[in-house]
C-alpha cells in the first residue's frame, strides 16, 4: 500500500456549474445517504475526472513504489526476509492491477494510463523518487511509508466510488502483514548492534522529510478540496492524515531509541495537533516536477520494461479481440 | 544510468530507450471478470478483472491475482464482453420488477449473478435454462426473485471457464505460507528487552 494523500494537479470547480442540477442533487443525496456510486450511475464530470486522477496516481505509486523495495530483494538479510520481501513486492504490483482496473471502470484505458505515466503527465507518490541506500531504508519504507499509506487508504475505503472502495478493501486485507513485517524489520535493526541501530537512525534521518511530504502540503496552502470532501472522493485533509499518522507512530519510533530529525516536532496538548518544522515544501514541488534524485531512473526502468515486453504483447494479440470497459 | 541497484545498471547497458510511441488499442489485451468461491458451500462472488490474451492465461493471472493470499475452493472466469448487464435500480425497486416472469425449462444454460446491495460485489444466484440473456432474466425471476436485486449479470454457461475438482490442488499450500501473515511478526519481547537494557 503506497498511495499518499495528495492528488497532484489542480482542478477547476467551475465545471460543476454546467451540470444538470436535478441529477447533481440526486447524486449528492445518494452520497449523503452513504450509498456507493457504481460505474453505470450518472456522475458529474469533475467527480469522474478527479477519481480517475486519484486512482490512477495510486496505481502508479504501487508500481513505482515496488522499485526502491525491490532493489533490496537480492540483498535481503536471510531467507525469511527475502521470502517476505518478495511476497510484499508482489502484493504491491497486484495492488496496482486492482487500482488500474478500478480506474478503467471510469472510462480511461490501461493503455492511456501507462502512456501518461511514461510521458510524465501522470504523477505518483513523491517519496519513491528517493533512493534506498541501505537495508535500513528498505525497512523504513516497509514500516513507515506503508503505515502512512494505510492511514490514507483506510480513510479512502469509506469513500463513495464502489469499485475503488472494493479495491481498497482487498488491498487493506492483504496489507495486514506488510506493516507488521516492516515493524519487525525496524525493531530488529534498532534493538540490534550499535552499527545496526546507527544504520536505522540514518535511514530515519534520510526519509523523515519525504515522509512528511507524503501526506501533501498543509491545508492552508493546499488546493481547495471542499467539493471533493463533499463527494467523498477525498475523505480527510492532508493535515488530518499527517496528524493521525504522527499520533500513531511517533511513540512507536521513540520507544526504539530512535530520534526524529525535527527539533520543532511536538504535540500541542491543548489543540491535540502535532506541530512540526517546515519539511522544505520547495523541495517537495521540485521533486514532483521531475528534479528528484531518482525520478529519471524510476521512469527509465518502466520504459525499459515496456520496450522489452512489447514483442510478447504483440505476439499474444488476436485480431478478433475487442476492448470492453470492465464491469466493476 | 547510475543506480544503487546493480540489476538496473545491467538493464540499461543496452542504451537508453527513446521510443515515445503511444500505446495502440488492446496493447494491454482484453479483460476477463473473475469470480471466486472462498469456502465450500459459499456462493461464487465477483472479485475483479484481469487483462489477458485468452482464457487460459486469464485463468492463471486470476489465480495469481485473486487467490494467492487467501485460500479458496473455486475460480470462474468470463470474458467481459460475454456478460450481459441489466439496468441498475435503486431505492425499493428490484431489477426483476422490470421483467415479465417466465417459467422455462429448455434452451441453453445461463448463469445469473445478483448485486444484492449497492457497493457490494455480484454473487452467483444459480443457473437457468433459456433461449437468450434477456429471457434468462425472466426465467431467473421465477426462480430467484425472493430478494431485492439491484443489478443482474447474465453469462451463458459455455462462456464461463469453471474450475474442476482437481484444480483445488492449487490452493492446498496457501495456508502454509505463514510468512505472509501478520501473526508471524511478533517482536514485542525484543522491545521489552531493549527497554530493560537501556533503562
Amino acid at each position: 500500500m503506497y498511495g499518499g494523500g495528495t492528488i497532484f494537479e489542480s482542478h477547476d470547480e467551475k465545471n460543476i456549474v454546467n451540470e444538470d442540477p436535478v441529477k447533481l442533487a440526486q447524486f449528492e443525496e445518494r452520497i449523503n445517504r452513504g450509498e456507493k456510486i457504481e460505474p453505470s450511475d450518472w456522475m458529474p464530470a469533475l467527480y469522474k475526472k478527479q477519481l480517475i486522477r486519484m486512482i490512477e496516481q495510486h496505481a502508479h505509486s504501487e508500481i513505482i513504489g515496488a522499485l526502491p523495495e525491490g532493489t533490496w530483494i537480492t540483498r535481503a538479510p536471510g531467507f525469511r526476509r527475502k521470502l517476505a520481501l518478495i511476497a510484499k513486492v508482489q502484493d504491491e504490483v497486484g495492488h496496482a492491477q486492482l487500482l488500474y482496473s478500478a480506474a478503467e471502470t471510469l472510462g480511461k484505458t490501461r493503455e492511456e494510463m501507462i502512456d501518461d505515466l511514461l510521458s510524465g503527465k501522470s504523477k505518483y507518490s513523491n517519496i519513491f523518487n528517493y533512493p534506498a541506500f541501505t537495508w535500513a531504508d528498505s525497512c523504513f519504507i516497509s514500516w513507515l511509508v506503508d503505515a502512512g499509506a494505510i492511514v490514507n487508504q483506510l480513510a479512502n475505503s469509506r469513500g463513495s466510488y464502489g469499485p475503488y472502495c472494493r479495491a481498497l478493501e482487498r488491498i487493506c486485507a492483504e496489507e495486514s502483514f506488510h506493516l507488521k513485517y516492516g515493524h519487525h524489520c525496524v525493531i530488529y535493526m534498532a534493538t540490534g548492534t550499535q552499527k545496526q541501530h546507527d544504520m536505522m537512525q540514518e535511514a530515519v534521518n534520510r526519509w523523515w522529510k519525504p515522509l512528511m511530504h507524503f501526506f501533501g502540503p498543509p491545508d492552508k496552502i493546499s488546493v481547495h478540496t471542499e467539493v471533493l470532501m463533499k463527494w467523498k472522493v477525498k475523505m480527510a485533509s492532508n493535515d488530518d492524515m499527517r496528524n493521525q499518522f504522527l499520533d500513531m507512530y511517533v511513540p512507536k519510533i521513540l520507544e526504539l531509541g530512535l530520534t526524529i530529525p525535527d527539533p520543532e516536532l511536538r504535540k500541542d496538548e491543548t489543540t491535540g495537533r502535532w506541530v512540526y518544522g517546515d519539511p522544505d515544501w520547495d523541495e517537495f514541488y521540485r521533486v514532483i516536477n521531475g528534479d528528484g534524485p531518482c525520478n529519471k531512473e524510476r521512469l527509465e526502468v518502466r520504459k525499459i520494461a515496456e520496450e522489452r515486453g512489447r514483442w510478447v504483447r504483440e505476439s499474444l494479440k488476436r485480431a478478433e479481440s475487442k476492448y470492453v470497459v470492465p464491469l466493476a | 544510468m547510475n543506480s544503487l541497484d546493480p540489476r538496473i545498471n545491467r538493464l540499461s547497458e543496452k542504451g537508453q530507450i527513446t521510443s515515445e510511441e503511444k500505446k495502440k488499442s488492446l496493447d494491454q489485451l482484453e479483460t476477463y471478470e473473475v469470480f471466486l468461491q472462498k469456502r465450500e458451500g459459499q456462493p461464487f462472488r465477483h472479485e475483479g478483472i484481469v487483462h489477458a490474451p485468452d482464457e487460459e492465461l486469464a485463468w492463471i493471472f486470476a489465480k495469481e491475482q485473486f487467490s494467492r493470499r487467501q485460500t479458496c475452493t473455486g475460480l470462474w472466469i468470463a470474458k467481459t464482453e460475454n456478460i450481459m448487464v441489466s439496468e441498475l435500480t435503486e431505492n425499493e425497486e428490484s431489477v426483476y420488477d422490470l421483467y415479465e416472469e417466465k417459467y422455462c425449462g429448455e434452451g441453453n444454460k445461463y448463469a445469473i449473478f445478483h448485486m444484492l446491495k449497492r457497493g457490494k460485489q455480484h454473487v452467483y444466484a444459480g443457473t437457468v435454462l433459456a433461449n437468450d440473456e434477456s429471457s434468462a432474466i425472466s426465467c431467473a425471476k421465477a426462480q430467484f426473485s425472493d430478494e431485492q436485486v439491484f443489478n443482474i449479470w447474465v453469462v451463458k454457461e459455455e462462456n464461463l471457464l469453471i474450475s474442476s475438482e482437481e484444480d483445488k490442488d492449487m490452493w492446498l499450500t496457501v495456508p502454509e505460507k505463514t510468512f505472509r501473515e501478520a501473526y508471524a511478526y511478533k517482536a514485542s519481547d525484543k522491545i521489552k528487552e531493549y527497554k530493560k537494557r537501556n533503562a
